[in-house]
């Protein structure tokens, strides 16, 4: 009798348990299904992005000795051999490379020297520069969590028995990306995905790459390569590869990189990733040529990728070749890329390769494309050089105003006008614009150059020596600057 | 940059001539190419649009109900 009684209620809890088994994966799919929404709206391929503060950049703990060998540092691209057009054709950043074709949001866009003009660079999504990496645009993303949902987290991560669910393979792995990418909880997805790589007895190669994001994102670079090199022992992945090409990227050693992408070519012969990767560092090494092939490569396994045909089209531009330039840009609109930089790259192609019907309405197009100050900017900036080409200052006086009036530290503008101005005979307002140009930038050699040569011309050989002097720090190869320095010097050496 | 070189000789006439002075003139910046922006660029300028307007609207509310009280 009381075995039965036993077995009954025994019989009651299993069915107990069946019931509330079978409302479980329900309610289970209802919150996962939530968790992965939720993460998908803030969702970025980590791939892509760079988590760079400028404290880690002044203040470097990989670097092994003071100053890199020629050629194998992202850091210093001049020192690189098989560069492309110069200066004097090519616009320069401020870091000392051309300006490419492309741009993500890893692209340095700038590499101050001094920590002042590293606050001074602008703060937005594709300049930004956070002071630290665990400020500035991860404040705004983990930001995202807490504008959701106005009664407070849908997770509320303090709570979370993370063991627990570090052991229920169906909800771990929405738990972490969850945790990383919507909350940007970077120390609890460590913790989390410690536990859950500890349950799946270090054999998992998903949780190792999660793990090795997570030290990366922490600044622990070389843990961050263990885990991935680990992972790729298990399973070769090309997203791995990936990942771990970008922790030697940080480490500043673009060699290493290079070989592993060679390395997972073997693995992956002809994955365009891996290419665009090989590609994308040598041009930050100042490499156009070996570059402009690599892009090549990936547009023969992949003819609709934006990035090549974008950088393929601007090397060919700044290489005298509007024609071929203008094919690339074509094939970019007939793929339906239907924005201000493509119209406005359209327009200045079409204008050099002398298409002159096309030029206008394509710059009209980007005008009405524009989506910032700054893209306008450039563009009436661009319709200043046209209108110079066809003869008519006036109109290139006023293109060039309008460019300064919508992003007033367009130093190029400045020095045009400053140009323009002289030969109206304005000198002291010429000089004026020339030393803002300057001042705005001084990686690039024309404000000097210009300074240096008006200087001379009025008679103020100090000022112009400086000027010179600076003009051939930003552009060592410039014939006129060294004629310049060299008639200055026999002049003070004849005093 | 042309990538054949090809070596074109000067041809100066030696009557005639009287003077040539290289005069060192201005130089303009050049036409500036717009790089094109990913797809991560665009998601993560889009997002930080959304949030700066969310947070405008927020302020906005705030000092509504304040203006009211």
């Amino acid at each position: 009798m009381s075995q039965s009684v036993l077995k009954l209620s025994q019989n009651d809890l299993s069915r107990e348990r069946k019931e509330s088994d079978s409302a479980l994966p329900i309610s289970e799919a209802a919150w996962s299904l939530k968790t992965r929404a939720l993460t998908e709206m803030v969702y970025i391929d980590e791939v892509d992005v760079d988590h760079e503060g400028i404290a880690e950049m002044m203040l470097d703990e990989s670097s092994i000795a003071q100053v890199a060998r020629p050629g194998t540092s992202l850091r210093l691209p001049g020192t690189s051999q098989g560069g492309g057009p110069s200066p004097a054709v090519r616009p320069m950043t401020q870091s000392g490379r051309p300006i490419t074709g492309f741009v993500r949001p890893s692209t340095q866009s700038g590499r101050p020297g001094t920590m002042e003009q590293a606050i001074k660079t602008p703060r937005t999504a594709h300049t930004a520069r956070p002071v630290t990496s665990s400020s500035g645009r991860f404040v705004r993303l983990g930001t995202a969590s807490m504008l959701t949902n106005l009664d407070g987290p849908f997770i509320n991560l303090s709570r979370l028995n993370l063991t627990k669910y570090a052991q229920k393979p169906n909800m771990s792995k929405t738990l972490f990306e969850y945790i990383f990418h919507h909350e940007n909880d970077v120390k609890n997805a460590l913790d989390f995905a410690a536990l859950a790589t500890e349950h799946a007895q270090f054999k998992d190669w998903w949780w190792k790459v999660q793990l090795g994001k997570c030290y990366y994102r922490l600044g622990l670079h070389r843990e961050a390569e263990k885990q991935f090199r680990s992972a790729l022992n298990h399973q070769e992945m090309v997203d791995t590869y990936l990942y771990l090409a970008k922790v030697y990227q940080r480490l500043d050693q673009p060699i290493t990189a290079l070989n592993l992408f060679k390395q997972g070519l073997d693995h992956f012969p002809g994955e365009a990733t891996l290419l665009t990767g090989i590609a994308r560092i040598h041009e930050e090494m100042n490499n156009i040529t070996s570059a402009t092939e690599y892009y090549k490569d990936v547009l023969k396994q992949d003819n609709t990728h934006v990035e090549a045909i974008a950088c393929i089209g601007s090397n060919h531009f700044y290489t005298d070749q509007s024609e071929i330039a203008l094919r690339f840009y074509r094939r970019l609109l007939q793929m339906g890329v239907y924005n201000c930089q493509l119209y406005n790259n359209l327009g200045l192609c079409c204008f050099y390769a002398q298409q002159y019907d096309m030029t206008l309405s394509s710059f009209e197009r980007a005008l009405a494309l524009v989506s910032s100050d700054e893209e306008q900017a450039d563009v009436w900036y661009n319709l200043g050089h046209v209108a110079v080409g066809i003869g008519d200052l006036t109109l290139a006086y006023q293109c060039f105003k309008l460019a300064l009036a919508f992003n007033n530290d367009h130093a190029e503008a400045y020095n045009n006008l400053a140009v323009l101005e002289l030969r109206k005979g304005r000198i002291e307002q010429s000089k004026a614009f020339l030393q803002t140009a300057a001042s705005l930038a001084p990686h690039i050699y024309e404000p000097h150059y210009n300074l240096a040569t008006l200087a001379e011309k009025i008679g103020d050989l100090q000022s112009s020596y400086a000027a010179a002097q600076k003009a051939e720090d930003a552009f060592p190869e410039h014939v006129d600057t060294q004629q310049i320095l060299k008639s200055l010097r026999q002049h003070f050496a004849e005093l | 940059m042309p990538e054949v070189k090809s070596i074109f000789r000067e041809v100066l006439p030696k009557q005639g001539q009287l003077s040539m002075e290289d005069v060192p003139t201005m130089v303009l910046c050049k036409p500036k190419l717009l790089p094109l922006k990913s797809v991560t660029l665009e998601k993560l300028e889009k997002m930080q649009l959304e949030a700066q307007e969310v947070i405008k609207q927020q302020e906005m509310a705030l000092k509504e109900q304040e203006k009211v009280q």
